[in-house]
C-alpha cells in the first residue's frame, strides 16, 4: 500500500463513539453543577491549614517543654551529691590511679585533688563550710 | 449564542444561565478534545465533569482578556495533561508502561469505529511528545488555528508550526513503518 506524502489524510480522522442519547444525558448532568453552587473557598477554609500549622507549632512547644521540666526535676538539685559525680574525680596528683585500680578507691584521694574539684565544679562556699562543720 | 452574548449574560447577574450556555455551546467539542487525550469515554466523561466544576468555580475570575472558548480549551486541555501524568505516575509505581496501557485501550475501545490502520495513527498519536501531542490533536483533530492554539498554550506561532511538523513526521514514518 503506497500512500506518500498524505498519508495522514488518506488515513483519515479515527472515528469514535459515545454510547446513544449520551449528549443530551451529558448537557443535563453538566448544567445541573452550577445549581449545586460549588462555592470558592470561604475565608476560614482558607486560614485552616496555618492556623492548623500553628496549632501543631505550640502543642510541639508544650509538650517538648513539659517533657524539659520533668527530666529537670529527676536531677538531683546539686550535682555535688549525684552518684555520677565521683566518676569525675580524678587524682591530680595520681591520676595513673584511674588506670591501675579496678576499684575508686577514695582514700587515694588528696584534700588538694577534692578541693580543686569542688572548686572546678561550682560549688558554693556554703558548702566548704558544711563539709569542714561535718569534718 | 455566541461567546459575547453569554458573556453579557453572566455580566448581567445571570451566571448561571451563562454557565447553562456554555455547556449548551461547549461540552461536545470539548468532549471530543478531551476523549482524543484520553483514548476512553469512560475516563472521559469522569474528567469533564471535573472540568466544568472547574470552568464553574473560575467563572467569576475570567477578565474576559482572552476569548471565552481559549479560556475554556485552556481548562480542557491542562486538566487532560494533568489527568494524564497523574496516570503515568500511577503506573510507573506500579511498574506499567503507560503507552502500552493506551495502545490496550485503543485496540479495545468498542466505541471506536476505525479500522486497523486508524487505531494505529491514534496509537502513533499517543506515543508522540507531549506538547507535540497536544499541538497535533488542535491542529488536526479539533481545526484550531495557530493563533488560537498559541492563545491556548501560551506558545509562539513559530514554535507550534515546527511542532505540527515534528508530529507529522513522526507520525508518517510511524505508519509507514507498520505497512511495510
Amino acid at each position: 500500500m503506497e500512500f506518500g506524502n498524505d498519508i495522514i489524510e488518506k488515513i483519515g480522522k479515527p472515528s469514535m463513539g459515545v454510547p446513544d442519547g449520551y449528549f443530551d444525558g451529558l448537557k443535563s448532568r453538566l448544567g445541573s453543577i452550577s445549581s449545586a453552587k460549588v462555592s470558592s473557598p470561604g475565608v476560614w477554609a482558607g486560614m485552616r491549614p496555618y492556623l492548623a500549622l500553628a496549632a501543631s507549632f505550640a502543642a510541639i512547644v508544650l509538650i517538648g517543654n513539659a517533657i524539659l521540666r520533668d527530666t529537670a526535676k529527676s536531677q538531683p538539685a546539686d550535682p555535688f551529691y549525684g552518684e555520677e559525680t565521683y566518676a569525675d574525680i580524678i587524682s591530680i596528683t595520681n591520676p595513673e590511679i584511674l588506670y591501675n585500680t579496678t576499684e575508686f578507691d577514695l582514700e587515694e584521694l588528696s584534700d588538694e585533688d577534692i578541693i580543686n574539684y569542688l572548686i572546678e565544679s561550682g560549688v558554693r562556699t556554703e558548702h566548704f563550710a558544711y563539709a569542714g562543720d561535718q569534718y | 449564542m455566541t461567546d459575547k452574548e453569554i458573556l453579557d449574560l453572566y455580566k448581567a447577574g445571570q451566571p448561571e444561565l451563562a454557565f447553562k450556555e456554555i455547556v449548551n455551546s461547549y461540552s461536545e467539542r470539548l468532549y471530543w478534545h478531551v476523549r482524543r487525550f484520553l483514548c476512553s469515554h469512560e475516563d472521559t466523561d469522569d474528567l469533564l465533569q471535573d472540568i466544568f466544576v472547574k470552568i464553574w468555580a473560575s467563572l467569576s475570575s475570567f477578565r474576559g482578556e482572552s476569548q471565552l472558548y481559549t479560556w475554556l480549551y485552556r481548562i480542557a486541555t491542562n486538566e487532560s495533561l494533568n489527568f494524564l501524568q497523574k496516570q503515568k505516575i500511577r503506573a510507573a509505581l506500579r511498574f506499567e508502561s503507560m503507552s502500552s496501557k493506551i495502545e490496550d485501550r485503543i485496540d479495545e475501545d468498542t466505541l471506536m469505529d476505525g479500522d486497523q490502520l486508524q487505531r494505529d495513527l491514534m496509537k502513533a498519536i499517543q506515543r508522540l511528545p507531549s506538547k507535540q501531542r497536544t499541538v497535533f490533536i488542535m491542529r488536526w483533530f479539533d481545526n484550531l488555528s495557530y493563533e488560537d492554539i498559541s492563545e491556548i498554550l501560551g506558545t509562539s506561532v513559530g514554535a507550534l508550526k515546527a511542532s505540527y511538523h515534528f508530529a507529522s513526521e513522526k507520525i508518517k514514518a510511524e505508519l509507514e513503518k507498520n505497512l511495510k
